[in-house]
């Protein structure tokens, strides 16, 4: 019993040397070696500051496991259908390190390329008098959509309806019908087709 | 209409330039007009011509500016955008790099140090 004493407090009190060149906090080791040095006779266990820290470890990951679940004995998923369907899994954006073309494409049908020029026969004539409409020809690849915008953007004027056909040469005629507070035959002399 | 010069497009800002493009496209639409309504004569019919020229002129100098000022500023850097990487031809693009051909085994590194190639002369 003796000489197992002697050991364990000669270990405690190399611990103990070793602990204050660790630590920063020499008062506390100071008060530690007082007290081992009252305890050498007592069969009580010195604790130094490293086996509490040690201690304090152990617990915190027991404490963290039994909040975590352990990852060895996981609870397997009860499946109550025969089908196994693929889970929603994370999809990232593209998050590219360059694009691709340097400069973007530029819109060839812009409303300069839409509307190509005003018809002015004798027919074209007559919308513009009787029906408050004015005959483009137009882009072939334009919609009435892009038709009516253009034509808004040129010529500043709100158009009605925009209705289109496909001549036998191959281009696109447009009849656009103008809203009732323009007058066709303004806009016209405005434009240049008397 | 004076004779539109490249030299002199390029000295102006981007703004300007835009602007002056739509001018001129502003300009071939009423001339298209024009041409329809039977108005002007040969010399607006002539002009159309220019100002079509005069319009691809100042494409021209913009696309060329901005691909310059792009390729400045992906000088240098690893990743650059695949139609200001060089061009070549598909094969030469997926050829190794000479430092990739100059890969040796250490096998072979070592035997070429230990046993290089020795030259000796025949003294007279």
């Amino acid at each position: 019993m003796g000489p197992k004493k002697e050991t364990k407090e000669a270990s405690a009190s190399a611990k103990k040397k070793d602990a204050p060149a660790a630590t920063t906090t020499a008062t506390a080791s100071a008060k530690k070696t007082t007290k081992t040095a009252g305890n050498t006779t007592t069969a009580t266990k010195v604790v130094t500051k490293e086996r509490k820290e040690k201690v304090k470890s152990t617990a915190l990951k027991a404490k963290q496991r039994v909040v975590r679940g352990n990852q060895l004995t996981r609870k397997r998923k009860i499946h109550t259908k025969p089908t196994f369907r693929r889970p929603f899994t994370l999809r990232l954006q593209r998050q590219p390190k360059y694009p691709r073309r340097s400069v973007p494409k530029r819109n060839r049908l812009d409303h300069f390329a839409i509307i190509k020029y005003p018809l002015t026969t004798e027919s074209a004539m007559k919308k513009i008098e009787d029906n408050n409409t004015l005959v483009f020809i137009v882009n072939i690849r334009a919609n009435k959509p892009l038709i009516k915008q253009a034509v808004k953007k040129m010529y500043d004027v709100d158009a009605e309806k925009v209705n289109t056909l496909i001549r036998p040469d191959g281009e696109k005629k447009a009849y656009v019908r103008l809203k009732a507070d323009h007058d066709a035959l303004d806009v016209a002399n405005r434009i240049g087709i008397i | 209409m004076t004779r539109i010069k490249c030299s002199q497009l390029r000295g102006k800002k981007p703004d300007e330039v835009q602007k002056q493009l739509s001018d001129l496209r502003q300009e071939l639409n009423t001339l298209r007009v024009g041409k329809v309504t039977g108005s002007g004569g040969a010399q607006k019919l002539g002009k159309i011509r220019n100002v079509r020229k005069s319009i691809a002129r100042v494409l021209i100098v913009r696309n060329q500016t901005t691909k310059d000022n792009l390729r400045k500023l992906y000088h240098g850097k690893k990743y650059k955008p695949k139609d200001l990487r060089k061009r070549k031809t598909r094969a030469i693009r997926r050829l190794f790099t000479p430092k990739e051909n100059s890969v040796q085994l250490r096998k072979v590194q070592r035997r070429q140090w230990a046993f290089p190639q020795r030259i000796y002369a025949v003294k007279a």
